[in-house]
Protein backbone atom coordinates (compact mmCIF):
# COMPACT_ATOMS: atom_id res chain seq x y z
CA UNK A 1 0.00 0.00 0.00
CA UNK A 2 1.34 3.41 -0.91
CA UNK A 3 1.41 6.48 1.26
CA UNK A 4 -1.07 9.24 0.45
CA UNK A 5 1.67 11.32 -1.17
CA UNK A 6 2.83 8.44 -3.39
CA UNK A 7 -0.76 7.72 -4.38
CA UNK A 8 -1.39 11.36 -5.29
CA UNK A 9 1.75 11.49 -7.42
CA UNK A 10 0.66 8.28 -9.15
CA UNK A 11 -2.83 9.68 -9.85
CA UNK A 12 -1.25 12.87 -11.21
CA UNK A 13 0.78 10.78 -13.65
CA UNK A 14 -2.28 8.78 -14.59
CA UNK A 15 -4.27 11.93 -15.35
CA UNK A 16 -1.62 13.90 -17.24
CA UNK A 17 -0.39 10.94 -19.27
CA UNK A 18 -2.42 8.59 -21.39
CA UNK A 19 -1.62 5.29 -19.75
CA UNK A 20 -3.07 4.50 -16.34
CA UNK A 21 0.40 4.22 -14.78
CA UNK A 22 0.99 2.97 -11.26
CA UNK A 23 -2.27 4.47 -9.94
CA UNK A 24 -4.30 1.64 -11.48
CA UNK A 25 -2.95 -0.89 -9.00
CA UNK A 26 -4.66 1.01 -6.18
CA UNK A 27 -8.04 1.46 -7.84
CA UNK A 28 -10.85 -1.11 -7.62
CA UNK A 29 -12.11 -2.24 -11.01
CA UNK A 30 -15.63 -3.42 -10.08
CA UNK A 31 -16.84 -3.79 -13.64
CA UNK A 32 -14.98 -0.80 -15.04
CA UNK A 33 -11.26 -0.66 -15.74
CA UNK A 34 -9.23 1.76 -13.58
CA UNK A 35 -8.07 3.35 -16.85
CA UNK A 36 -11.67 4.22 -17.71
CA UNK A 37 -12.36 5.50 -14.19
CA UNK A 38 -9.31 7.79 -14.37
CA UNK A 39 -10.35 9.02 -17.79
CA UNK A 40 -13.55 10.47 -16.30
CA UNK A 41 -11.46 12.65 -13.98
CA UNK A 42 -9.03 13.50 -16.79
CA UNK A 43 -11.90 14.63 -18.95
CA UNK A 44 -13.32 16.88 -16.22
CA UNK A 45 -9.91 18.33 -15.44
CA UNK A 46 -9.04 19.11 -19.07
CA UNK A 47 -12.54 20.44 -19.72
CA UNK A 48 -12.28 22.80 -16.76
CA UNK A 49 -8.86 24.06 -17.85
CA UNK A 50 -9.91 24.46 -21.50
CA UNK A 51 -12.90 26.45 -20.32
CA UNK A 52 -10.71 28.69 -18.16
CA UNK A 53 -8.46 29.33 -21.18
CA UNK A 54 -11.48 30.02 -23.40
CA UNK A 55 -12.57 32.76 -20.99
CA UNK A 56 -9.08 34.30 -20.92
CA UNK A 57 -8.43 34.02 -24.69
CA UNK A 58 -11.75 34.96 -26.31
CA UNK A 59 -10.25 36.34 -29.52
CA UNK A 60 -8.09 33.26 -30.10
CA UNK A 61 -11.17 31.12 -29.46
CA UNK A 62 -13.18 32.97 -32.09
CA UNK A 63 -10.31 32.97 -34.60
CA UNK A 64 -9.66 29.24 -34.55
CA UNK A 65 -13.17 27.98 -33.69
CA UNK A 66 -14.42 26.02 -30.70
CA UNK A 67 -13.17 22.55 -31.70
CA UNK A 68 -9.65 23.62 -32.62
CA UNK A 69 -9.41 25.72 -29.47
CA UNK A 70 -10.61 22.90 -27.25
CA UNK A 71 -8.08 20.52 -28.78
CA UNK A 72 -5.17 22.94 -28.46
CA UNK A 73 -6.17 23.92 -24.92
CA UNK A 74 -6.31 20.29 -23.79
CA UNK A 75 -2.85 19.56 -25.20
CA UNK A 76 -1.51 22.70 -23.49
CA UNK A 77 -3.22 21.77 -20.20
CA UNK A 78 -1.50 18.38 -20.14
CA UNK A 79 1.88 19.90 -20.99
CA UNK A 80 1.56 22.89 -18.67
CA UNK A 81 -1.02 22.19 -15.96
CA UNK A 82 -1.67 25.10 -13.57
CA UNK A 83 0.52 25.72 -10.56
CA UNK A 84 -2.22 27.49 -8.66
CA UNK A 85 -5.95 26.95 -7.99
CA UNK A 86 -6.81 30.51 -8.96
CA UNK A 87 -7.49 29.81 -12.64
CA UNK A 88 -7.62 33.54 -13.45
CA UNK A 89 -3.85 33.35 -13.33
CA UNK A 90 -3.68 30.33 -15.66
CA UNK A 91 -2.53 30.75 -19.24
CA UNK A 92 0.56 32.98 -19.12
CA UNK A 93 2.39 30.42 -21.30
CA UNK A 94 -0.45 29.76 -23.75
CA UNK A 95 0.73 32.29 -26.36
CA UNK A 96 4.23 30.74 -26.41
CA UNK A 97 2.62 27.32 -26.71
CA UNK A 98 0.61 28.47 -29.74
CA UNK A 99 3.79 29.79 -31.30
CA UNK A 100 5.26 26.28 -31.40
CA UNK A 101 1.93 24.49 -31.97
CA UNK A 102 2.36 22.99 -35.44
CA UNK A 103 -1.35 22.84 -36.44
CA UNK A 104 -1.64 26.61 -35.89
CA UNK A 105 1.52 27.47 -37.85
CA UNK A 106 -0.41 28.92 -40.79
CA UNK A 107 -1.92 31.62 -38.54
CA UNK A 108 1.31 33.55 -37.98
CA UNK A 109 -0.48 36.32 -36.07
CA UNK A 110 -2.24 33.94 -33.66
CA UNK A 111 0.41 33.96 -30.89
CA UNK A 112 0.40 37.77 -30.83
CA UNK A 113 -3.41 37.88 -30.69
CA UNK A 114 -3.09 35.50 -27.73
CA UNK A 115 -0.63 37.92 -26.11
CA UNK A 116 -3.15 40.72 -26.55
CA UNK A 117 -5.96 38.56 -25.11
CA UNK A 118 -3.72 37.83 -22.11
CA UNK A 119 -2.81 41.50 -21.60
CA UNK A 120 -6.52 42.41 -21.61
CA UNK A 121 -7.33 39.54 -19.22
CA UNK A 122 -4.57 40.65 -16.86
CA UNK A 123 -5.79 44.22 -16.99
CA UNK A 124 -9.34 43.08 -16.17
CA UNK A 125 -8.17 41.33 -13.02
CA UNK A 126 -5.44 43.76 -11.98
CA UNK A 127 -5.61 45.30 -8.54
CA UNK A 128 -7.19 48.72 -8.26
CA UNK A 129 -4.62 51.43 -7.54
CA UNK A 130 -4.65 55.11 -6.70
CA UNK A 131 -2.83 57.45 -9.05
CA UNK A 132 0.32 59.18 -7.90
CA UNK A 133 -0.21 62.51 -6.17
CA UNK A 134 1.79 64.64 -8.60
CA UNK A 135 2.64 67.24 -5.96
CA UNK A 136 5.07 64.66 -4.55
CA UNK A 137 7.22 65.12 -7.65
CA UNK A 138 7.92 68.70 -6.64
CA UNK A 139 10.15 67.39 -3.87
CA UNK A 140 12.53 65.74 -6.37
CA UNK A 141 15.68 67.81 -6.85
CA UNK A 142 16.28 68.78 -10.50
CA UNK A 143 19.59 66.90 -10.43
CA UNK A 144 17.72 63.69 -9.43
CA UNK A 145 15.00 63.88 -12.07
CA UNK A 146 16.72 61.62 -14.59
CA UNK A 147 16.90 58.90 -11.94
CA UNK A 148 13.18 58.84 -11.09
CA UNK A 149 11.64 55.40 -11.69
CA UNK A 150 7.86 55.24 -11.87
CA UNK A 151 5.67 52.30 -10.88
CA UNK A 152 2.92 51.80 -13.45
CA UNK A 153 -0.72 51.16 -12.63
CA UNK A 154 -0.92 47.34 -12.32
CA UNK A 155 -3.33 47.05 -15.26
CA UNK A 156 -0.91 48.60 -17.76
CA UNK A 157 1.12 46.64 -20.24
CA UNK A 158 2.67 47.41 -23.62
CA UNK A 159 3.12 45.01 -26.50
CA UNK A 160 3.93 45.18 -30.17
CA UNK A 161 3.40 42.89 -33.10
CA UNK A 162 4.40 42.90 -36.75
CA UNK A 163 0.70 42.27 -37.47
CA UNK A 164 -2.29 44.59 -36.88
CA UNK A 165 -3.42 42.43 -33.96
CA UNK A 166 -5.58 45.17 -32.42
CA UNK A 167 -7.67 45.32 -35.60
CA UNK A 168 -7.92 41.53 -35.70
CA UNK A 169 -8.81 41.39 -31.99
CA UNK A 170 -11.58 43.99 -32.36
CA UNK A 171 -13.01 42.46 -35.52
CA UNK A 172 -13.27 38.94 -34.10
CA UNK A 173 -14.69 40.05 -30.76
CA UNK A 174 -17.32 42.16 -32.54
CA UNK A 175 -17.89 39.26 -34.96
CA UNK A 176 -17.39 41.75 -37.77
CA UNK A 177 -16.50 39.53 -40.71
CA UNK A 178 -16.31 42.44 -43.14
CA UNK A 179 -13.79 44.26 -40.98
CA UNK A 180 -11.80 41.07 -40.53
CA UNK A 181 -11.70 40.45 -44.28
CA UNK A 182 -10.55 44.04 -44.90
CA UNK A 183 -7.51 43.77 -42.64
CA UNK A 184 -4.20 44.02 -44.44
CA UNK A 185 -1.77 41.76 -42.58
CA UNK A 186 1.13 43.56 -44.22
CA UNK A 187 0.02 47.00 -43.03
CA UNK A 188 2.89 47.27 -40.57
CA UNK A 189 3.53 46.73 -36.92
CA UNK A 190 1.09 47.54 -34.13
CA UNK A 191 2.46 49.27 -31.02
CA UNK A 192 -0.10 48.81 -28.26
CA UNK A 193 -0.78 49.89 -24.71
CA UNK A 194 -3.42 48.04 -22.62
CA UNK A 195 -4.86 49.55 -19.45
CA UNK A 196 -7.85 49.55 -17.11
CA UNK A 197 -7.81 52.80 -15.21
CA UNK A 198 -11.52 52.65 -14.30
CA UNK A 199 -13.84 49.74 -15.14
CA UNK A 200 -13.17 49.20 -18.83
CA UNK A 201 -10.06 47.84 -20.46
CA UNK A 202 -8.70 49.93 -23.29
CA UNK A 203 -6.42 48.81 -26.07
CA UNK A 204 -4.72 51.86 -27.57
CA UNK A 205 -2.45 51.97 -30.60
CA UNK A 206 0.53 54.31 -30.12
CA UNK A 207 3.02 55.90 -32.46
CA UNK A 208 6.38 54.16 -32.51
CA UNK A 209 8.15 56.84 -30.40
CA UNK A 210 5.27 57.05 -27.92
CA UNK A 211 5.29 53.27 -27.55
CA UNK A 212 9.05 53.29 -26.85
CA UNK A 213 8.53 55.86 -24.12
CA UNK A 214 5.57 53.99 -22.58
CA UNK A 215 7.41 50.65 -22.64
CA UNK A 216 10.47 52.14 -20.99
CA UNK A 217 8.54 54.24 -18.48
CA UNK A 218 6.08 51.51 -17.43
CA UNK A 219 8.85 48.91 -17.58
CA UNK A 220 10.52 50.76 -14.70
CA UNK A 221 13.41 52.41 -16.52
CA UNK A 222 14.73 55.66 -14.99
CA UNK A 223 13.13 58.75 -16.46
CA UNK A 224 16.28 59.93 -18.25
CA UNK A 225 16.69 56.63 -20.05
CA UNK A 226 12.96 56.44 -20.83
CA UNK A 227 12.95 59.88 -22.44
CA UNK A 228 16.08 58.98 -24.41
CA UNK A 229 14.42 55.76 -25.59
CA UNK A 230 11.59 57.77 -27.13
CA UNK A 231 14.03 59.72 -29.34
CA UNK A 232 11.38 62.38 -29.76
CA UNK A 233 10.99 66.03 -28.93
CA UNK A 234 7.43 65.41 -27.77
CA UNK A 235 8.51 62.87 -25.12
CA UNK A 236 8.18 65.35 -22.20
CA UNK A 237 4.63 66.19 -23.30
CA UNK A 238 3.77 62.48 -23.54
CA UNK A 239 5.20 61.92 -20.06
CA UNK A 240 3.00 64.67 -18.76
CA UNK A 241 -0.05 63.03 -20.38
CA UNK A 242 0.74 59.70 -18.69
CA UNK A 243 1.12 61.34 -15.29
CA UNK A 244 -2.07 63.38 -15.67
CA UNK A 245 -4.01 60.27 -16.75
CA UNK A 246 -2.98 58.49 -13.55
CA UNK A 247 -0.91 55.79 -15.23
CA UNK A 248 1.79 56.02 -12.56
CA UNK A 249 1.02 55.16 -8.96
CA UNK A 250 4.34 55.78 -7.20
CA UNK A 251 8.00 56.49 -7.85
CA UNK A 252 11.43 56.22 -6.30
CA UNK A 253 14.80 57.76 -7.10
CA UNK A 254 17.50 55.25 -8.02
CA UNK A 255 20.84 55.76 -6.36
CA UNK B 1 -21.95 45.96 3.18
CA UNK B 2 -24.30 43.95 5.30
CA UNK B 3 -27.52 45.76 4.56
CA UNK B 4 -28.77 42.23 3.97
CA UNK B 5 -28.11 40.22 7.13
CA UNK B 6 -25.24 37.84 6.63
CA UNK B 7 -26.76 34.67 8.04
CA UNK B 8 -27.77 32.00 5.55
CA UNK B 9 -31.37 31.09 6.40
CA UNK B 10 -32.82 27.56 6.44
CA UNK B 11 -34.36 28.30 3.06
CA UNK B 12 -33.63 27.66 -0.61
CA UNK B 13 -30.86 29.48 -2.47
CA UNK B 14 -29.24 29.23 -5.88
CA UNK B 15 -25.69 29.00 -7.11
CA UNK B 16 -24.84 32.33 -8.78
CA UNK B 17 -22.77 32.13 -11.95
CA UNK B 18 -21.40 34.95 -14.13
CA UNK B 19 -24.20 34.50 -16.69
CA UNK B 20 -26.72 35.72 -14.11
CA UNK B 21 -24.82 38.60 -12.50
CA UNK B 22 -26.66 41.21 -14.49
CA UNK B 23 -30.09 39.56 -14.16
CA UNK B 24 -29.71 39.32 -10.37
CA UNK B 25 -28.51 42.92 -10.06
CA UNK B 26 -31.31 44.27 -12.24
CA UNK B 27 -34.25 42.07 -11.30
CA UNK B 28 -33.42 41.34 -7.63
CA UNK B 29 -35.22 37.98 -7.78
CA UNK B 30 -36.94 36.71 -4.65
CA UNK B 31 -34.46 34.05 -3.56
CA UNK B 32 -33.39 33.61 0.05
CA UNK B 33 -29.63 33.48 -0.54
CA UNK B 34 -26.88 32.98 -3.10
CA UNK B 35 -23.75 30.88 -3.24
CA UNK B 36 -20.70 31.46 -5.45
CA UNK B 37 -17.45 29.67 -6.15
CA UNK B 38 -14.82 31.48 -4.10
CA UNK B 39 -12.17 31.03 -6.80
CA UNK B 40 -14.20 33.05 -9.32
CA UNK B 41 -13.84 36.19 -7.20
CA UNK B 42 -10.16 36.10 -6.37
CA UNK B 43 -8.03 39.07 -7.35
CA UNK B 44 -9.43 42.46 -8.19
CA UNK B 45 -11.56 43.79 -10.99
CA UNK B 46 -15.21 43.80 -11.91
CA UNK B 47 -16.23 40.32 -10.67
CA UNK B 48 -15.64 40.92 -6.97
CA UNK B 49 -17.10 44.42 -7.17
CA UNK B 50 -20.26 43.00 -8.74
CA UNK B 51 -20.46 40.40 -5.98
CA UNK B 52 -20.10 43.15 -3.37
CA UNK B 53 -23.04 44.95 -4.96
CA UNK B 54 -25.12 41.76 -4.96
CA UNK B 55 -24.10 41.06 -1.38
CA UNK B 56 -25.80 44.29 -0.27
CA UNK B 57 -29.14 42.63 -1.05
CA UNK B 58 -28.54 38.94 -0.38
CA UNK B 59 -26.80 36.72 2.14
CA UNK B 60 -23.95 35.02 0.31
CA UNK B 61 -22.18 31.71 0.88
CA UNK B 62 -18.62 31.12 -0.41
CA UNK B 63 -18.05 27.64 -1.80
CA UNK B 64 -14.43 26.80 -2.60
CA UNK B 65 -13.14 24.23 -5.08
CA UNK B 66 -9.38 24.78 -4.91
CA UNK B 67 -8.13 24.49 -1.33
CA UNK B 68 -7.33 20.78 -1.66
CA UNK B 69 -7.86 19.80 1.98
CA UNK B 70 -6.69 16.26 1.23
CA UNK B 71 -3.25 17.10 -0.19
CA UNK B 72 -0.45 15.13 1.45
CA UNK B 73 1.89 18.00 0.49
CA UNK B 74 0.08 20.42 2.82
CA UNK B 75 -2.15 23.40 2.17
CA UNK B 76 -1.19 26.15 -0.27
CA UNK B 77 -0.81 29.12 2.09
CA UNK B 78 -1.24 31.52 -0.82
CA UNK B 79 -4.60 30.01 -1.69
CA UNK B 80 -5.79 30.15 1.90
CA UNK B 81 -4.82 33.83 1.92
CA UNK B 82 -6.79 34.46 -1.28
CA UNK B 83 -9.84 32.82 0.30
CA UNK B 84 -9.44 35.01 3.37
CA UNK B 85 -9.31 38.12 1.18
CA UNK B 86 -12.62 37.19 -0.47
CA UNK B 87 -14.12 36.37 2.95
CA UNK B 88 -13.11 39.80 4.25
CA UNK B 89 -14.69 41.61 1.33
CA UNK B 90 -17.91 39.61 1.12
CA UNK B 91 -18.60 38.75 4.78
CA UNK B 92 -20.26 35.44 3.82
CA UNK B 93 -22.78 33.58 5.96
CA UNK B 94 -21.11 30.24 5.22
CA UNK B 95 -17.73 29.13 3.90
CA UNK B 96 -17.37 25.62 2.52
CA UNK B 97 -14.89 23.29 0.80
CA UNK B 98 -14.71 19.66 -0.30
CA UNK B 99 -13.59 16.31 1.03
CA UNK B 100 -11.12 15.78 -1.81
CA UNK B 101 -7.71 16.75 -3.13
CA UNK B 102 -6.55 18.68 -6.20
CA UNK B 103 -2.90 19.63 -5.65
CA UNK B 104 0.21 17.46 -5.75
CA UNK B 105 3.81 18.38 -6.42
CA UNK B 106 2.80 22.00 -7.01
CA UNK B 107 0.34 21.09 -9.79
CA UNK B 108 -3.34 22.03 -9.51
CA UNK B 109 -5.33 19.18 -11.09
CA UNK B 110 -8.53 21.26 -11.50
CA UNK B 111 -10.92 18.57 -10.27
CA UNK B 112 -12.16 17.27 -6.93
CA UNK B 113 -10.16 14.05 -6.80
CA UNK B 114 -11.15 11.26 -4.42
CA UNK B 115 -9.18 10.44 -1.30
CA UNK B 116 -8.47 6.95 -0.06
CA UNK B 117 -10.60 6.46 3.05
CA UNK B 118 -7.69 5.67 5.38
CA UNK B 119 -6.53 6.80 8.83
CA UNK B 120 -3.60 8.56 7.14
CA UNK B 121 -5.89 10.58 4.88
CA UNK B 122 -8.21 11.31 7.82
CA UNK B 123 -5.29 12.78 9.78
CA UNK B 124 -4.26 14.91 6.78
CA UNK B 125 -7.78 16.27 6.21
CA UNK B 126 -8.35 17.00 9.92
CA UNK B 127 -5.03 18.83 10.15
CA UNK B 128 -5.92 20.98 7.16
CA UNK B 129 -9.46 21.70 8.35
CA UNK B 130 -8.03 22.77 11.72
CA UNK B 131 -5.48 24.96 9.95
CA UNK B 132 -8.12 26.54 7.67
CA UNK B 133 -10.57 27.23 10.47
CA UNK B 134 -7.82 28.80 12.60
CA UNK B 135 -6.62 30.96 9.72
CA UNK B 136 -10.07 32.06 8.58
CA UNK B 137 -11.21 32.38 12.21
CA UNK B 138 -14.49 30.66 11.47
CA UNK B 139 -16.12 27.27 11.15
CA UNK B 140 -16.18 25.83 7.65
CA UNK B 141 -18.41 23.19 6.08
CA UNK B 142 -17.01 20.19 4.24
CA UNK B 143 -18.88 18.67 1.31
CA UNK B 144 -19.01 15.01 0.30
CA UNK B 145 -17.83 14.69 -3.33
CA UNK B 146 -19.31 12.54 -6.08
CA UNK B 147 -16.87 9.85 -7.12
CA UNK B 148 -16.13 7.46 -9.94
CA UNK B 149 -13.50 5.28 -8.33
CA UNK B 150 -12.66 3.61 -5.02
CA UNK B 151 -9.21 2.75 -3.74
CA UNK B 152 -8.41 -0.83 -2.84
CA UNK B 153 -6.78 0.11 0.48
CA UNK B 154 -9.65 2.19 1.88
CA UNK B 155 -10.75 1.00 5.32
CA UNK B 156 -13.39 3.56 6.33
CA UNK B 157 -16.77 4.34 4.77
CA UNK B 158 -17.06 7.84 3.32
CA UNK B 159 -19.83 8.80 5.77
CA UNK B 160 -17.80 7.60 8.76
CA UNK B 161 -14.78 9.50 7.42
CA UNK B 162 -16.78 12.72 7.01
CA UNK B 163 -18.39 12.27 10.45
CA UNK B 164 -14.96 11.81 12.00
CA UNK B 165 -13.68 15.01 10.36
CA UNK B 166 -16.67 16.91 11.78
CA UNK B 167 -16.22 15.37 15.23
CA UNK B 168 -12.47 15.96 15.42
CA UNK B 169 -12.33 19.48 13.95
CA UNK B 170 -15.74 20.90 14.84
CA UNK B 171 -16.38 21.70 11.18
CA UNK B 172 -19.85 21.39 9.71
CA UNK B 173 -20.99 19.08 6.92
CA UNK B 174 -22.29 20.25 3.57
CA UNK B 175 -24.42 17.28 2.59
CA UNK B 176 -24.65 17.10 -1.20
CA UNK B 177 -27.66 14.85 -1.73
CA UNK B 178 -27.02 14.55 -5.48
CA UNK B 179 -23.42 13.50 -4.81
CA UNK B 180 -24.61 10.84 -2.37
CA UNK B 181 -27.05 9.56 -4.98
CA UNK B 182 -24.40 9.58 -7.75
CA UNK B 183 -21.74 7.87 -5.64
CA UNK B 184 -24.25 5.36 -4.25
CA UNK B 185 -25.28 4.40 -7.80
CA UNK B 186 -21.66 4.19 -8.98
CA UNK B 187 -20.40 2.13 -6.06
CA UNK B 188 -23.47 0.19 -4.98
CA UNK B 189 -23.80 2.03 -1.68
CA UNK B 190 -27.04 2.41 0.24
CA UNK B 191 -27.87 6.14 0.00
CA UNK B 192 -30.21 5.96 3.01
CA UNK B 193 -27.46 4.41 5.11
CA UNK B 194 -25.14 7.24 4.02
CA UNK B 195 -27.69 9.85 5.18
CA UNK B 196 -28.22 7.97 8.44
CA UNK B 197 -24.45 7.76 8.97
CA UNK B 198 -23.92 11.53 9.14
CA UNK B 199 -24.37 13.34 12.47
CA UNK B 200 -27.56 15.43 12.00
CA UNK B 201 -26.40 18.29 14.21
CA UNK B 202 -23.29 18.83 12.03
CA UNK B 203 -25.19 19.19 8.74
CA UNK B 204 -25.20 22.93 8.03
CA UNK B 205 -26.15 22.99 4.36
CA UNK B 206 -27.56 20.75 1.63
CA UNK B 207 -26.70 20.84 -2.07
CA UNK B 208 -28.96 19.72 -4.90
CA UNK B 209 -28.01 19.47 -8.58
CA UNK B 210 -28.61 17.52 -11.74
CA UNK B 211 -26.51 14.63 -12.99
CA UNK B 212 -26.27 12.63 -16.18
CA UNK B 213 -25.86 9.00 -17.19
CA UNK B 214 -22.85 7.95 -19.22
CA UNK B 215 -22.75 4.72 -21.13
CA UNK B 216 -19.28 3.18 -20.95
CA UNK B 217 -17.90 0.97 -23.75
CA UNK B 218 -18.11 -2.06 -21.50
CA UNK B 219 -21.90 -1.65 -21.32
CA UNK B 220 -21.76 -0.24 -17.80
CA UNK B 221 -23.61 2.93 -16.90
CA UNK B 222 -21.96 5.55 -14.75
CA UNK B 223 -23.72 8.44 -13.06
CA UNK B 224 -21.81 11.68 -13.74
CA UNK B 225 -22.26 14.71 -11.50
CA UNK B 226 -22.25 17.41 -14.18
CA UNK B 227 -24.61 20.01 -12.63
CA UNK B 228 -26.12 20.40 -16.09
CA UNK B 229 -29.82 19.62 -15.70
CA UNK B 230 -32.79 19.69 -13.32
CA UNK B 231 -32.59 17.78 -10.06
CA UNK B 232 -33.59 14.14 -10.70
CA UNK B 233 -36.77 12.72 -9.09
CA UNK B 234 -34.69 10.17 -7.13
CA UNK B 235 -32.61 13.02 -5.71
CA UNK B 236 -35.71 14.99 -4.69
CA UNK B 237 -36.89 11.85 -2.85
CA UNK B 238 -33.53 11.53 -1.11
CA UNK B 239 -33.67 15.24 -0.24
CA UNK B 240 -37.02 14.69 1.51
CA UNK B 241 -35.38 11.92 3.52
CA UNK B 242 -32.47 14.21 4.38
CA UNK B 243 -34.82 16.93 5.61
CA UNK B 244 -36.73 14.41 7.70
CA UNK B 245 -33.45 13.35 9.27
CA UNK B 246 -31.61 16.69 9.62
CA UNK B 247 -34.51 19.14 9.96
CA UNK B 248 -34.75 22.32 7.88
CA UNK B 249 -31.28 23.15 6.55
CA UNK B 250 -30.15 25.89 4.09
CA UNK B 251 -30.51 24.26 0.68
CA UNK B 252 -28.77 25.23 -2.54
CA UNK B 253 -29.56 24.37 -6.15
CA UNK B 254 -26.38 24.27 -8.28
CA UNK B 255 -26.21 24.42 -12.07
CA UNK B 256 -22.79 24.76 -13.75
CA UNK B 257 -22.89 23.38 -17.29
CA UNK B 258 -25.44 24.51 -19.88
CA UNK B 259 -26.55 27.11 -17.34
CA UNK B 260 -30.27 27.79 -17.98
CA UNK B 261 -32.16 31.10 -17.73
CA UNK B 262 -32.45 32.38 -14.18
CA UNK B 263 -36.19 31.53 -14.06
CA UNK B 264 -35.49 27.81 -14.35
CA UNK B 265 -32.99 27.94 -11.50
CA UNK B 266 -35.48 29.88 -9.40
CA UNK B 267 -38.15 27.28 -10.15
CA UNK B 268 -35.84 24.53 -8.91
CA UNK B 269 -35.18 26.54 -5.75
CA UNK B 270 -38.95 27.02 -5.32
CA UNK B 271 -39.38 23.25 -5.40
CA UNK B 272 -36.79 22.87 -2.64
CA UNK B 273 -38.52 25.67 -0.74
CA UNK B 274 -41.84 23.85 -0.90
CA UNK B 275 -40.26 20.77 0.67
CA UNK B 276 -38.64 22.94 3.33
CA UNK B 277 -41.98 24.66 4.04
CA UNK B 278 -43.76 21.34 4.37
CA UNK B 279 -41.04 20.38 6.81
CA UNK B 280 -41.71 23.48 8.90
CA UNK B 281 -45.45 22.76 8.85
CA UNK B 282 -44.83 19.18 9.98
CA UNK B 283 -42.65 20.46 12.81
CA UNK B 284 -45.41 22.78 13.97
CA UNK B 285 -47.94 19.94 13.85
CA UNK B 286 -45.55 17.67 15.71
CA UNK B 287 -45.01 20.32 18.37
Amino acid sequence: MSSLRDLQHAVRRGLLQDGEGPAAAHILACGLAPRQRLSIYRNTMLGTLANALRLSFPAVHRLVGADFFEGAARIFARERPPRCADLNSYGAEFADFLQRFEPAATLAYLPDVARLDWAVHRALHAEDAIALDLSQLAAVAPSDQDRVCFVAHPSISTLRSRFPIDEIWRAVLHQDDAALAAIDLASGSACLMVERLSDDVEVARLEEHAWRLASALFGGLPLGAALDAAQSSVAPALLSDHLMAGRCISFHVTP
Amino acid sequence: MNEAGGTIPAAAGIGLRFQHHRAVLEARPAVAWLEVHTENYMGAGAAIRTLEAIRRDYPVSLHGVGLSLGSADGLDAGHLERIRDVVRRIEPGLVSEHLSWSVVGGTYMADLLPLPMTEEALDVVCRHVDQSQAYLQRRILIENPSSYLLYAHSTISEWDFLSAVARRTGCGILCDVNNIYVSACNHGWDAAAYLAGLPAQAVGEIHLAGHTLKQIDSGQTLHIDDHGSRVAPEVWALYAQALARYGPVPTLVEWDTNVPPLDILLAEAAQAASLLDRMDADHVVAA
